[in-house]
């Protein structure tokens, strides 16, 4: 019983971290159709720049602000420059082209700040008995804040006045722009509001593990598990899955080795696109 | 409605309409391919020196990109140094060291199809390198069937000496069974008798964990659980939660990335406070150890090389490798590290091979067996070659048997706790050549 509560919390913490590298791939899907291989590397840059904001000014929160700030605008740039001019080309086009990103990413990485590990200070220490274990108050801290930069979103994508805009372009681009929404510019700003997301789970994972240049990587492939298993754009089923693939693997380290306990997220994957193509966690198509 | 988007009005736009002229295409073609042509024509300050002299070619596979980058490139850095070393010092035979880099992208398949482009179309004399140890295991075969030198230089691998050893292949560095020798004695006398073993669930981390069942078994332990971890894994908070029962120590098979990632799992965890924490050096390698902060003080792990100056690595030779290393580091990583075994190895792996070469009179691929005579039962004496300490390249597997360094962590630095003599790390041999 205590190792199922112990893995239930454990579930849940990496659920809402990748929940939140999800939505932004899935909201970039959801709009751009570009399935952006270079998700987990802007995360692993966002991280990288947090450590280093930490480093010169010691302040976590400040840190988590100007990486998603910078990200972001790299992000803007990415699309204005990269995928911008791909749009409406053959899928494997944008797949090669931010492929060649997250590569380029990664050198980058390692040659501005070298193959040190870089640290992320936890903003909230301290320990609570959880059976044989002490559990670090930061990870639940972690999924209480990615609660809320999801929930936010929602949010603003729910009740904001450009959020409204997201919708309807994701609703159908050509209606949007006949009803004068600048469907470029949306594009540009869901890129970067993505990239926004996934630098500040790189923050937030930091202190889970340190900062490497191939942190993205297990996130990226994750990530794409859920945005399949939760529904290809849907927002929502993407958290869902997140949380989903995430308790599904902790459940099954109490029952099978590691090495096995992760090929349970690739068999949830096959399943789903055997079973329920559209994803699991969207309405039955009629 | 068009058929693409970009044909939409909407989209026009977005769309360069601007011209660029052929000539200005062509001017700048130019412009560019005669800044890289004089870049490349440009020849280091050594080649000089040698006049039209053959150089040796020496292929280095290296993972310089993927998830072991961050090790390759300080593995690199040995090779260059000690490539550098002898190229200003006169060479080898008259002739320079001419260093061909390959990555291998931390994948088995792109090193096993690097390897064969470095034997058939960059005809290489011999190799130098090796990182990941299911990369190694995957490229020996070539080696062999190109009868060329292999001098691996971070593999750790116990198969690649034992039941897959290669007539071909060297390990000039220690190895797994040596190293659970040398600290398992420590292990169970000074730090408790039952033990839990977590490593790397591949090649290297499931030999590792063999050899010290093995060793804590023999000195009179007991290791009452394993956990193998994936390779690659962001988060190990779930697998190491299982870890529960009564031991007295935890012992981590764990590298780079994985390392951090195990080490920050289990202080999180609270099990560092449970149990005493020790490992495989690698664990606490210098590039770590900031990054792991309070998380790795009071590890115990076990080293061919550590970076300190203290006895009996106060030696004039370990300063100059030391300060040689650490120039060399910095103009990769702007954080100054101090040198790993990594580079270290790398290092001695190439001095080994300069050795071979002088010995045997080593002209090219045609000498080959006559290199293989020459290093195999090599005795090498602390110098300036190798810094490190003596060492012994055994004749019957081509592994080779050194001094290590049982160390802790105090203060965010390695502190020596004692030297444990190559004679005493020795283990018997365990091969058969084809």
């Amino acid at each position: 019983m205590d190792q199922i509560v112990i893995q239930t919390i454990n579930g849940l913490v990496n659920g809402m971290v990748l929940a939140v590298v999800a939505s932004g791939l899935t909201l970039i899907f959801g709009i751009m159709d570009i399935v952006n291989f270079a998700h987990g590397d802007l995360m692993m840059l966002g991280a990288f720049v947090g450590a280093t904001v930490l480093g010169i000014t010691g302040n976590f929160w400040l840190a988590l602000f100007v990486a998603a700030i910078v990200i972001a605008m790299l992000g803007v740039l990415l699309q204005v420059t990269t995928l911008r001019p791909l749009i409406g080309r053959d899928p494997l086009t944008t797949i090669l082209a931010t492929f060649g990103i997250s590569l380029v990413l990664q050198k980058y990485a390692l040659w501005q700040w070298g193959p040190t590990v870089r640290k992320i200070s936890e903003p909230v220490s301290g320990q609570f008995a959880l059976f044989h274990l002490q559990y670090p108050w930061y990870r639940v801290a972690t999924a209480i804040l990615a609660g809320l930069i999801i929930g936010g979103l929602w949010l603003f994508l729910k009740y904001g006045k450009y959020g409204i805009w997201i919708r309807a372009t994701t609703q159908d681009r050509v209606m949007a722009q006949a009803m004068g929404i600048p469907v470029p510019l949306v594009h540009t700003a869901v890129f970067a509001i993505g990239s926004a997301m996934a630098a500040a789970s790189g923050v937030l994972f930091g202190p889970f593990a340190g900062v490497t240049q191939t942190m993205g990587s297990d996130f990226t492939l994750r990530a794409f598990i859920v945005v399949v298993v939760g529904g290809m754009g849907n927002l929502g089923g993407s958290i869902l899955a997140a949380i989903f693939v995430s308790l599904i693997e902790a459940y099954a380290a109490l029952v099978v080795s590691p090495a096995q306990a992760v090929i349970v997220s690739f068999v949830v994957l096959v399943l789903t696109m055997l079973f329920r193509p559209t994803g699991l966690f969207v309405p039955t198509p009629k | 409605m068009a058929e693409r988007w970009q044909d939409e009005p909407w989209t026009k736009h977005l769309w360069w309409t601007g011209k660029t002229t052929r000539r200005r295409f062509l001017s700048l073609s130019a412009a560019a391919a005669g800044a890289v042509g004089a870049t490349m024509l440009v020849p280091p300050p050594w080649r000089e020196a040698f006049g039209q002299a053959k150089p040796y070619k020496v292929g280095t596979l290296q993972p310089l990109s993927g998830t072991a980058a961050a090790g390759g490139k300080t593995a690199l850095v040995g090779v260059q140094m000690a490539v550098e070393r002898i190229n200003t010092s006169g060479g080898l035979n008259g002739r320079p060291i001419e260093l061909v880099i390959a990555d291998y992208e931390s994948k088995p398949d792109v090193g096993r199809r690097k390897a064969e482009k470095l034997m058939v179309e960059d005809k290489v004399d011999a190799h130098v390198g090796g990182y990941l140890s299911n990369v190694c295991l995957a490229c020996m075969p070539v080696y062999e069937e190109h009868k060329v030198v292999n001098m691996v230089s971070v593999c750790l691998d116990t198969t690649i000496t034992t039941t897959k050893c290669s007539r071909y292949t060297f390990r000039p560095f220690d190895y797994a069974p040596a190293q659970a020798v040398a600290i398992s004695p420590y292990l169970i006398n000074k730090m408790g008798k039952k033990w839990h073993i977590a490593y790397l669930d591949y090649a290297w981390g499931q030999s590792t964990r063999d050899a010290y069942i093995e060793q804590i078994k023999k000195n009179g332990g007991e290791v009452v659980g394993t956990t193998g971890i994936p390779l690659g894994t962001a988060d190990m908070a779930s697998f190491v939660s299982k870890i529960s029962g009564s031991f007295d120590g935890l012992f981590g098979i764990f590298f780079g990335a994985n390392a951090i990632n195990f080490t920050s799992a289990i202080y999180d965890l609270g099990l560092t406070k449970k149990a005493k924490y020790a490992g495989d050096g690698a664990i606490a390698e210098s590039t770590h150890l900031a990054a792991l902060g309070q998380k790795i003080e009071g590890f115990v792990g076990i080293n061919r090389y550590i970076p300190v100056l203290d006895p009996p690595l106060n030696t004039a030779a370990h300063r100059k490798f030391f300060d040689q290393a650490v120039a060399a580091l910095k103009k990769i990583d702007p954080s100054g590290p101090l040198p790993d075994r990594y580079v270290q190895s790398n290092f001695e792996a190439t001095n080994f091979l300069k050795l071979g070469i002088q010995k045997s009179g080593f002209r090219g691929r045609e000498d080959t067996m006559k290199l293989i005579e020459a290093l195999e039962g090599m005795e090498v004496k602390e110098s300036d070659d190798f810094p490190q300490g003596d060492k012994t390249l055994r004749k019957e597997d081509h592994q080779a048997f050194l001094r290590e360094f049982i160390f802790t962590i105090q203060g965010g630095k390695h502190k020596l706790i004692e030297v444990i003599a190559k004679e005493k790390t020795i283990v018997p041999a365990a091969c058969k050549f084809a």
